[in-house]
């Protein structure tokens, strides 16, 4: 009976150590983006815009990116970006592959991470931005985002 | 660095702290030894990493290969999951007195749990669904007004927890029938208030039926019980 909690402790460990690898193969690499591009994506948008800003290694994003999945699979009448910033493609894919594999978003590659300050936000990640049709930003959101925070701010530029 | 979600957390700790110094003055568990404080405290961290973990596990992300996911509490804490590890928690540590400390800490949780709510204005996430009622509030540069639920279910919770207070100190009811009303009342709560939160999928509904059916079982149980044993008790023989 005294060996029960040492051989959960061990099971704990020998599970934790164990790869976390994933097949990217079937993501394609991610299109590198410039801020004239994506204002130009913004303004020209008739449909309410969430752009995330995220990357491979960050811990919070990968907290958040479930979240964003179901969010683009029960928005339709929404338009997804992902920013990839201050990342290489492999994690980035990887990423993808792990966490969004069928999601409907758009990602984008910015290796340099200036968008988003150009944007308006900062370099931390992630962050989330709110656009209504035409580019206007109606909310921006630091740090990681929950769901009731998410769903509001989607109801709000719907609502635009 | 945000510490909104902090400063909510000290929107739940201070009126679970205030209910339990203010009942333990008013002879609140006196049959019960141990500290319902530090019994409300060790249960609330052991719910909320189990409530984290379930999150997780639910968002198809392992919690053994990605342990520094844990911290991140804002992704997500499974309500549902937490309360039940909560409760189990005290229900634990006081597992040679489970009714009277399970009573004892009734009206301070969901005072806790009223706090909690309330700490959407430290949050800025008070608001709901759309609506034209006069006390409607809209968030900042918006022309939607909302509900303001989470202040709803913060209102209706303390309410709660003073009527559960002051029956404990004036009506001396059963054992553990506070502590099942306690549970199913937060269940009812939550379910009156879910159809008026924005959400992304229908909330953790099942859960709540769970609190309320399972809050009132324990109450049915437990009143049933006590009259039994009254019935069945000696009669008072007079001197």
């Amino acid at each position: 009976m005294r060996r029960f909690p040492a051989i959960i402790v061990l099971a704990i460990a020998v599970a934790s150590c164990g790869g976390t690898d994933v097949d990217f193969s079937q993501v394609p690499p991610l299109p590198p983006t410039s801020f004239a591009e994506i204002e130009a994506t913004l303004e020209s948008s008739e449909i309410p815009v969430v752009l995330n800003v995220w990357a491979s290694w960050c811990v919070p994003c990968r907290s958040e990116a479930p979240l964003l999945d179901r969010a683009a699979a029960a928005s339709p009448e929404v338009r997804f970006i992902g920013m990839n910033v201050r990342d290489d493609q492999d994690g980035a894919r990887s990423f993808i592959a792990e966490f969004f594999p069928d999601a409907a978003i758009d990602h984008r590659f910015d290796s340099g991470g200036n968008i988003p300050v150009n944007l308006g936000g900062s370099r931390g990640v992630p962050l989330t931005f709110f656009y209504a049709p035409g580019g206007e930003l109606v909310t921006l959101h630091t740090g990681v985002i929950d769901e009731r925070t998410l769903a509001l701010q989607i109801d709000e530029i719907l609502a635009r | 660095m945000e510490f909104s979600l902090l400063g909510a957390v000290f929107f739940a700790v201070i009126p679970l702290y205030i209910t339990i110094y203010w009942e333990a003055r008013r002879g609140n568990a006196a049959a019960c030894s141990k500290s319902l404080w530090d019994i409300a405290l060790t249960a609330g961290v052991v719910g909320l990493i189990a409530g984290r973990v379930a999150a997780m596990v639910g968002d198809g992300v392992n919690p053994l290969t990605h342990p520094a996911d844990l911290l991140i509490v804002r992704g997500g804490v499974a309500t549902g999951p937490a309360a039940l590890a909560a409760i189990l928690t005290a229900a634990w540590m006081g597992r040679d007195e489970v009714w009277p400390v399970l009573d004892g800490l009734s009206a301070a949780a969901v005072a806790g749990l009223s706090g909690w709510h309330a700490g959407c204005l430290a949050r800025d996430a008070c608001l709901g669904t759309p609506t034209d009622l006069p006390w409607a509030m809209a968030q900042s540069g918006s022309t939607v007004t909302r509900h303001p639920v989470e202040l709803y279910a913060a209102v209706a919770l303390a309410l709660v927890a003073g009527a559960i207070a002051l029956w404990k100190m004036r009506g001396r009811p059963s054992l553990g029938v506070p502590a099942g009303l306690a549970i199913a009342s937060s269940g009812l709560v939550r379910l009156a208030t879910e159809p008026l939160r924005p959400t992304l999928s229908s909330g953790p509904i099942g859960w709540y039926w769970l609190g309320l059916v399972v809050g009132l079982s324990i109450a049915g149980w437990r009143w049933n019980v006590a009259r039994r044993s009254e019935r069945h008790a000696p009669p008072a023989t007079s001197q």
